[in-house]
């Protein structure tokens, strides 16, 4: 009797302790890759990080998956496993990415094993046609924006790199690096311009619709804004801006360029410093009445005191 | 009894005073919900949790839109009301008692500062309304034009869009922004110092006038203040020289 009741004790707790949230293989993986406190130098002679903080990893979206569904194979490979078959889609997109993935192209390759609706729209945008096609280096791809694989938080956790809160740092990373800018010959400034304007004020204000540079010109599709299929091309503006602006035409919508202030756009740049003199002129006139007039108080009231009382 | 005599003299009517309540609030309201807008930067740390004491952007842009078409309802009230007034005979033009700026005003100003700087040993003679009262008076059309028809646009930029051509919406809301934060700044500047100053913290005004809310000043005040209009009411109405020596 004694034995079942402990039996049955030992049961109804072992519910309530937290069950590993991986599979056995995994299990054997992170035993290592749990405990190593060095980075690992690749024979190209790049440093990587092959520590899994396992308590991250287990509450990513990613945590239930287990390592060799993206880690199939490795190219140098450390270990006797795993030696997994790598599939033709993922072989032929390893050779494409190769300018952008040095470390290993085939784990980097796996997330179009789940995602390949996000990896068309990726390889058909400006960011992966300039990877696959141009064989540059620059340019977004899955890591660069949702950040290491193994602890990709859903895109409304706070954590998230892509969340709206996060977002505009995350683009920001390559688009407020003036020589990207100037090399790929794009507008600079663009993320100052989008913190000066109204719509990045209300942002950085916390208003929960202020538009991210994702709302205007969308996320894994993106496409340059002179292409006709861009959410801010001429043919589809009207529409884009339409959805917070109802009653929006062609010539409301040209008004957002992120275009530098200066010789460009004179009337406003000019327009504010006549303000400034305007403001600063009023304000010496109105602080330096109101300043003399006090002195002339202080000595009425304090110092000709009695040759007022004199005078009643 | 009927035949008390007042030592007070009623200087704004109710009307008045009303439409100065509802600017003052409206005022307050828009300077405080708008500022945050204005320095957004995170790196000013203000920002955060001033916003939030309006109940956070969105919360603070309603507050913010109603006050300023509330405060445009109560100027365009102002301006019918004086016309009607005006109209109808129940106000006359007279240079001791308008709110228009004259000649006479710089000449009051330029004897002030003399004044200021012990030059001269008289203080101007004011009216109704001195040189101060006047540039506190037009600052406020000049904030209605500016700020109020920029902060319309702006409010409403779909219905906006209509009145201006076309070939001026490349700086046209770049244009309206600036105007609208740049002249709110300067009115805030404005209040702060001029109207502070001049309503609240002079010798004999601290901390303020009830005037604003009873309409009247003491008698000994409108003829010390006011001497050319005090003059004109006692032209008008003699009993005014009895109620002094009365009070």
């Amino acid at each position: 009797m004694k034995k079942r009741l402990l039996i049955f004790i030992l049961l109804l707790i072992s519910v309530f302790l937290p069950s590993p949230p991986v599979s056995a293989e995994t299990f054997t993986c992170l035993a290592c890759h749990t405990a190593m406190k060095a980075k690992i130098r690749t024979d190209k002679g790049i440093l990587i990080e092959v520590n899994i903080d396992e308590e991250r990893f287990s509450k990513s979206v990613h945590g239930m998956i287990g390592c060799t569904a993206c880690h199939k194979t490795f190219i140098n490979n450390p270990h006797e496993s795993p030696k997994g078959d790598v599939g033709k889609g993922i072989a032929g997109l390893v050779s494409l990415i190769a300018p952008k993935a040095a470390v290993d192209p085939v784990a980097y390759s796996a997330c179009t094993d789940c995602h390949s609706d996000i990896y068309k729209a990726v390889s058909e945008s400006v960011h992966g046609r300039n990877i696959m096609e141009k064989k540059q280096k620059d340019g977004a791809f899955c890591l660069d924006c949702h950040g290491s694989p193994h602890y990709i938080m859903p895109a409304k956790s706070g954590e998230s790199m892509v969340n709206h809160w996060k977002i505009v740092t995350t683009c920001g990373e390559c688009h407020d690096k003036q020589e990207i800018a100037k090399k790929y010959n794009l507008g600079t400034h663009i993320i100052e311009r989008y913190q000066e304007s109204f719509h990045g004020k209300k942002y950085a204000l916390g208003h929960p619709d202020a538009p991210t540079c994702v709302d205007c010109h969308g996320a894994h599709g993106i496409k340059k804004w002179d292409d006709p299929a861009s959410p801010v091309s001429w043919e589809k503006r009207v529409q884009t801006c339409g959805r917070c602006h109802p009653g929006a035409t062609k010539k409301f919508v040209t008004a957002i360029t992120h275009k530098p202030t200066g010789k460009d756009n004179p009337i406003p740049y000019y327009g504010e410093k006549i303000l400034i003199v305007l403001t600063l002129g009023v304000f010496l006139f109105v602080v330096g009445h109101v300043i003399i007039e006090a002195f002339s108080e202080i000595r009425d009231h304090v110092f000709r005191k009695k040759k007022e009382d004199s005078h009643d | 009894m009927t035949d008390t005599k007042p030592n007070e003299y009623l200087r704004f009517n109710l009307t008045f005073r009303m439409q100065h309540v509802i600017m003052l609030v409206t005022f307050l309201l828009l300077a405080f919900t708008g500022w945050s807008l204005k320095y957004p930067e995170p790196a000013i740390e203000h920002a955060g949790w001033w916003i939030r004491l309006w109940g956070g952007p969105k919360t603070a842009g309603i507050i913010h839109r109603i006050a300023g078409v509330t405060m445009l309802i109560d100027f365009v009230w102002h301006v019918a009301y004086l016309a009607y007034m005006l109209l109808t005979g129940k106000m006359k033009f007279d240079t001791r008692t308008t709110i228009v700026p004259l000649p006479q005003d710089v000449i009051d100003l330029i004897h002030n500062f003399l004044y200021f700087f012990g030059l001269s040993k008289t203080k101007p003679q004011f009216g109704r309304f001195s040189y101060i009262h006047k540039f506190d008076y037009w600052a406020v059309f000049w904030g209605m034009g500016i700020i109020g028809l920029s902060g319309l646009a702006l409010a409403f930029p779909t219905k906006a869009q209509y009145f201006f051509p076309g070939w001026s919406v490349n700086w046209i809301w770049e244009l309206l922004s600036v105007l609208h934060s740049d002249e709110a700044l300067l009115a805030i500047v404005f209040i702060l110092f001029w109207h502070f100053y001049n309503e609240h913290l002079k010798w004999d005004k601290f901390p303020m006038s009830m005037t604003w809310i009873t309409g009247k000043i003491p008698m000994e005040t409108f003829k010390h203040e006011h001497p050319l209009e005090y003059e004109l009411e006692l032209k008008e109405n003699p009993d005014l020289s009895m109620n002094r020596r009365s009070s």
